[in-house]
């Protein structure tokens, strides 16, 4: 069980004028600004959830990890993670956390896998038997097998990822960190990666918190999503959700031999559309219309279309979790 | 006591991949022994010519010039050899946000860092240390027994963690101002002093090298005991004293540092 009660930070961030001279003046004249990188944030998260964690880059995602395990300290604010405080006593709290961060590395780079794995062991405390029984399991969901006698540095991406995922959960953790897993990773890397932790949140009720940019991620490993933008929280609750509630939004797709078709329809006059409700795009014969389907009903759509030029294929899907994220991260939410 | 175990066995842990890396690397790590020979031949010869040309310095003689010169260098060798890796906190390790991996370990964080890396470079020192100090020994006119001898023994790891204590402090200073190692180098460089007889330097130097940056505690202060029998209450209680005030300082300085340590974006 998690809980983060009104989380803040704050960074003091240096003001330079560009160049060297303004270097100079900043070494004898510093002027500071205070950056407010995550702004009183509150979220629960009941055991043995995944939780995914997104918003746009700079939103503030990896500082609210980094409060959570402990390596930053809020400025005010609490997070308890299982009754604890990560800053308090924090040697005995992160014995029940495993983090990775997809873009840095625990594991020693120029040795063996394998003696990465023997370390840590010795600094998690893991028993004998316990670390064989959690190595053959880790080997079997990760398939760590092929590489672990190579050294780290001759490692692919997703190999290294996935030794990372392994390192950070050989003392069986209670809640799991992921920051970007897969970041970097080729479809079939990532679906493995997705699976391994779907089946150790299954069969070990492991709390998974997971930000990422990839939502295909999200769609399939978490049911709940928090979204934050600008260090605030700006949506809390489950996909479907996030759907009903900001995806009013259709996509028409149709081919014309007419040419001018765009201009000849006229969308945003006929319909009184402005930008946020119309965008409409062209290549070659395909034309591709993405609009408001509270402001224009799909059926007007589609018979004003059809009515007024020669069409010789069309179709209207709902926009995808992908598109309603990009139009948020865009626009804000209001 | 089952604390101290623990340590004892990461340290060896540690040590022991240390090895492993240099081992997997043999190349480099051949060249690297060579090199390092070399460079002590080459150390070694400098310092006879140097010695050869001064029969006495302040009032201490050529071997007892030689003897603190060898003193010094042991506890630093020491220092250089096990906590090296404390400049790539200065350099590096803060800057670059690195430092976020021994927060998510239960481990002590500044016990992690000392122990995590071995710097091999520094046998020269101390083999030099103890190659110099043995040299001066039969020449000296002192008169050895059983206490002198276990004081010098006593004292080395106290000397030893005057030198971590000041690298502690000054490495610590990154986690503000995200990169420090020019002020450890600073404040490290001042142990160039402790090579010579303190009474060399004038008076303002001596103070600031006894009191505030103490690095003549670390070898011509124990040197005038156990050359000479002076003072033994403050030459070998100043060391200790400052070994324990600087390492106090430094744990305490690293663990405030770390509330404002703020990573790196990724």
């Amino acid at each position: 069980m998690i809980t983060v009660d009104k989380l803040r930070k704050e960074f003091k961030k240096t003001v330079k004028e560009p160049g060297l001279k303004g270097s100079v003046k900043s070494l004898f004249k510093p002027k500071s600004k205070k950056v407010i990188a995550v702004r009183d944030i509150s979220f629960e998260v009941p055991k043995g959830e995944i939780l995914g964690f997104i918003g746009p880059n700079g939103a503030g995602k990896s500082t609210v990890i980094k409060m959570l395990t402990g390596i930053l300290t809020p400025t005010s604010g609490s997070c308890t993670i299982n009754g604890k405080n990560p800053t308090q006593n924090r040697k005995n709290y992160v014995k029940e956390i495993g983090v990775v961060f997809g873009q840095r590395t625990q594991l020693w780079w120029d040795l063996p896998l394998r003696e990465t794995y023997g370390v840590l062991k010795e600094i998690y405390e893991v028993p004998d038997d316990s670390y064989k029984k959690r190595m053959a399991f880790l080997n079997e969901v990760l398939e760590l097998d092929d590489f672990i006698s190579s050294p780290v540095r001759t490692l692919s991406l997703g190999q290294r990822m996935r030794a990372d995922i392994a390192a950070s959960l050989l003392h069986s953790p209670k809640v799991l960190f992921l920051d970007e897993p897969t970041i970097g990773l080729d479809v079939v890397v990532k679906d493995n990666i997705r699976k391994a932790i779907e089946h150790i949140n299954h069969h070990e009720k492991t709390t998974v918190i997971l930000t990422t940019h990839d939502l295909a991620d999200i769609e399939q490993l978490s049911k709940r999503i928090v979204m934050i933008d600008k260090g605030s929280k700006v949506f809390d609750g489950t996909i479907s959700d996030l759907k009903s509630k900001y995806g009013q939004i259709r996509e028409m797709y149709f081919e014309t031999g007419s040419k001018n078709a765009v201009e000849v329809l006229g969308y945003a006059k006929h319909f009184n559309l402005g930008d946020d409700d119309l965008s409409v795009e062209t290549e070659g014969n395909a034309v591709k219309v993405r609009f408001n389907s509270s402001a224009v009903p799909v059926s007007d759509m589609l018979s004003y279309t059809l009515g007024k030029i020669n069409i010789s294929d069309i179709s209207v899907k709902d926009a995808d979790i992908e598109e309603i994220i990009r139009k948020l991260y865009e626009q804000g939410v209001e | 006591m089952k604390k101290i175990k623990r340590m004892l066995k990461i340290h060896r842990i540690f040590m022991a991949q240390e090895f492993k890396r240099m081992m997997e690397y043999k190349g480099d790590f051949i060249v690297g022994v060579i090199g390092f020979f070399l460079v002590q031949l080459s150390n070694l010869m400098f310092l006879w010519i140097i010695f050869g040309q001064i029969p006495n310095l302040a009032g201490w003689s050529v071997n007892e010039v030689v003897f603190i010169y060898g003193l010094s260098l042991i506890p630093k060798g020491i220092d250089h050899f096990f906590f090296d890796n404390l400049w790539s906190i200065g350099y590096f390790t803060v800057r670059k946000g690195d430092f976020d991996k021994y927060l998510t370990r239960p481990v002590n964080t500044l016990f992690h860092v000392l122990v995590e890396k071995i710097q091999i470079d520094a046998l020269g020192e101390f083999i030099m240390g103890v190659a110099l100090v043995c040299a001066s020994v039969p020449n000296l006119h002192t008169e050895w027994d059983v206490f002198r001898i276990l004081a010098m023994i006593f004292m080395i790891p106290f000397i030893t963690l005057i030198f971590t204590g000041v690298k502690t402090i000054t490495a610590s200073v990154a986690f503000w101002t995200k990169r420090s190692g020019n002020v450890i180098y600073m404040f490290y460089t001042f142990s160039e002093f402790a090579k010579y007889p303190a009474t060399i330097y004038n008076r303002f130097v001596q103070n600031i090298i006894t009191y505030i940056i103490p690095f003549a505690l670390t070898s011509y202060f124990p040197a005038l005991f156990i050359l000479k029998g002076e003072n033994p209450l403050f030459n070998l209680g100043m060391p200790v004293l400052a070994s324990a005030v600087l390492m106090g300082t430094g744990v305490l300085v690293w663990h405030r540092g770390i509330r404002a340590y703020e990573s790196a974006g990724s």
